[in-house]
Formats: structure tokens, sequence, C-alpha cells
């Protein structure tokens, strides 16, 4: 399996688990050129990222091309260790990808 | 960087300019038609807040924007945008200067702390714009920041 395009990392922070997550993706605004070829750099950029925990969306993030590449999130919400949280997000182009992790475990 | 924002205003202008001008759009519709309504694809700042309904956002102090003064690269600017208001749901976030000012939308869950981390683009320097929404209303802080490099390809 290619490696998962999400890094996630969730901490008990005194009640609030802490939620940071890194995506790789390339953000590609459309209005960039490439320098070797001069032609646009076509838009290709998350518009959607939805963290949910035990199944419950905590946050969706609605995203346009001004967020910058390989995307950083980090959020708290009051939750505790065994919480599953789940992250996907999706592209304009329909890529997606999903990660889960148990709060508290490795 | 100045002719290519030259070009795009006039274009825009001047194909807005003939559907009003045909008589078949009013000025409003015109700007719907052309970006469906999403203020993801709006142009301006005015035009996001336009779409969102958010003109008459009301500034607070409550809003807290962690941004730096000065950004080195504009391709990436860290900012933190956390809102001590009551019943906060959304935490919107724009990039005065960016073609498509509007950089992100966060819409809350229950028990989720309305802050936000996350990283920017910015083409230039400008201001970070925080838009809270809590209940019905809409509430604004912002932050200038200084770019010495640009992050939109400029």
């Amino acid at each position: 399996m290619a490696k998962s395009t999400i890094k996630l990392r969730t901490k008990d922070k005194g009640g609030k688990i802490q939620v940071k997550a890194l995506i790789t993706h390339p953000m590609h605004t459309g209005l960039v050129k490439d320098k070797k070829t001069g032609k646009k750099i076509p838009a290709q950029y998350i518009t959607e990222v939805l963290v949910e925990a035990n199944g419950k969306p905590v946050l969706t993030a609605n995203w346009s091309g001004s967020i910058s590449k390989n995307p950083f999130l980090s959020f708290k919400y009051a939750g505790k260790e065994g919480d599953k949280i789940k992250l996907s997000w999706k592209d304009n182009t329909g890529k997606s990808d999903s990660i889960e992790k148990t709060v508290g475990k490795k | 960087m100045k002719r290519r924002s030259f070009l795009k205003s006039t274009i825009v202008a001047s194909a807005t300019g003939v559907a009003v001008s045909a008589g078949i759009l009013s000025p409003n519709m015109a700007l719907a038609e052309k970006h469906g309504n999403d203020p993801f694809k709006a142009k301006s700042v005015d035009e996001v807040l336009k779409m969102l309904g958010a003109t008459d956002a009301e500034a607070s102090d409550k809003i807290k924007i962690k941004a730096p003064e000065i950004a080195e690269n504009g391709a990436v600017v860290p900012v933190t945008i956390t809102s001590e208001i009551e019943g906060t749901t959304e935490i919107i976030s724009i990039s005065s200067k960016n073609p498509t000012p509007l950089a992100a939308k966060y819409t809350f869950g229950e028990g989720a702390a309305p802050s936000i981390k996350s990283r920017l683009k910015m083409g230039k320097s400008g201001d970070v714009i925080a838009l809270v929404k809590a209940g019905d209303k809409f509430y604004t802080a912002k932050a200038g920041v200084k770019v010495t490099k640009g992050g939109c390809g400029g």
C-alpha cells in the first residue's frame, strides 16, 4: 500500500484532545506557471477536510487554493483517551484519502 | 505582476460589462452567474463578504489572530485564529490580497474548541481577516502581515 498522505497526531491536553494533522498535497492554485514549460499548472487543491471523533463530526474545513502546500491543521476538542479519530480529505480533482486513529495509542 | 493583474481585471470587467449591458442580467446576478455563488471563487474581499452575508460583521476583540508580522515566505504563513465568542460555530479566514481571498472555512462540531491553527498562502503583504460566526451574527478581526516573498507565483 502506498504511504498515507496524512500524518495524524493526537494528544490528551487535560480533558481536551489536541489533534494535529499534516497532509501531503501540492495545493496548486491553478495560477502558477511551470518554469520549464511556461504552461500553467492545473489547479489541484483540497476542498474539504472532515475530522470525526467516534463517528461524530468535530471539524469540517472547506479550503481553497489559498492554503499552503502540504497543509497543516491543529485544533482541540473535548474528548478522552480511546476516542476514534477519523480524518479524511477530498480535492477538486476527486482524489481523496483518510486515516483513522485511536487517541492515546501510537 | 502588475501587468498580469491588470489584464485579469480588464477581462473580468469586460465580461461582466457585456452581460450587464445586454440587459439580461442585473449586476448582482451577473456576479452570481460568474462564480456560481461560490464564495471560494470570489475575487475580492467585498465579494466574499457579500456571498457569505457577512457585510455587517462586527469588529470584535474577542477574536485573537496569531500571525507573524513579517513573513519571509508567503507560501507558508502560520496563522492561529482563536475565538472567545460564545456559541462560535464557524471560523473563516481570508487573506485579503490573494487572487481568491477566501482561504478556509472551518465548521466546528460539538465539543470542538473554536481555535484553529493552519498555514496560509499569501500573495503579497496584506491583512489576514478572521470572520467568526456565532449564532446568526458575524464578528471580524484582522491582522497585518508583511510578506517579503510572495506565495502565489507572483
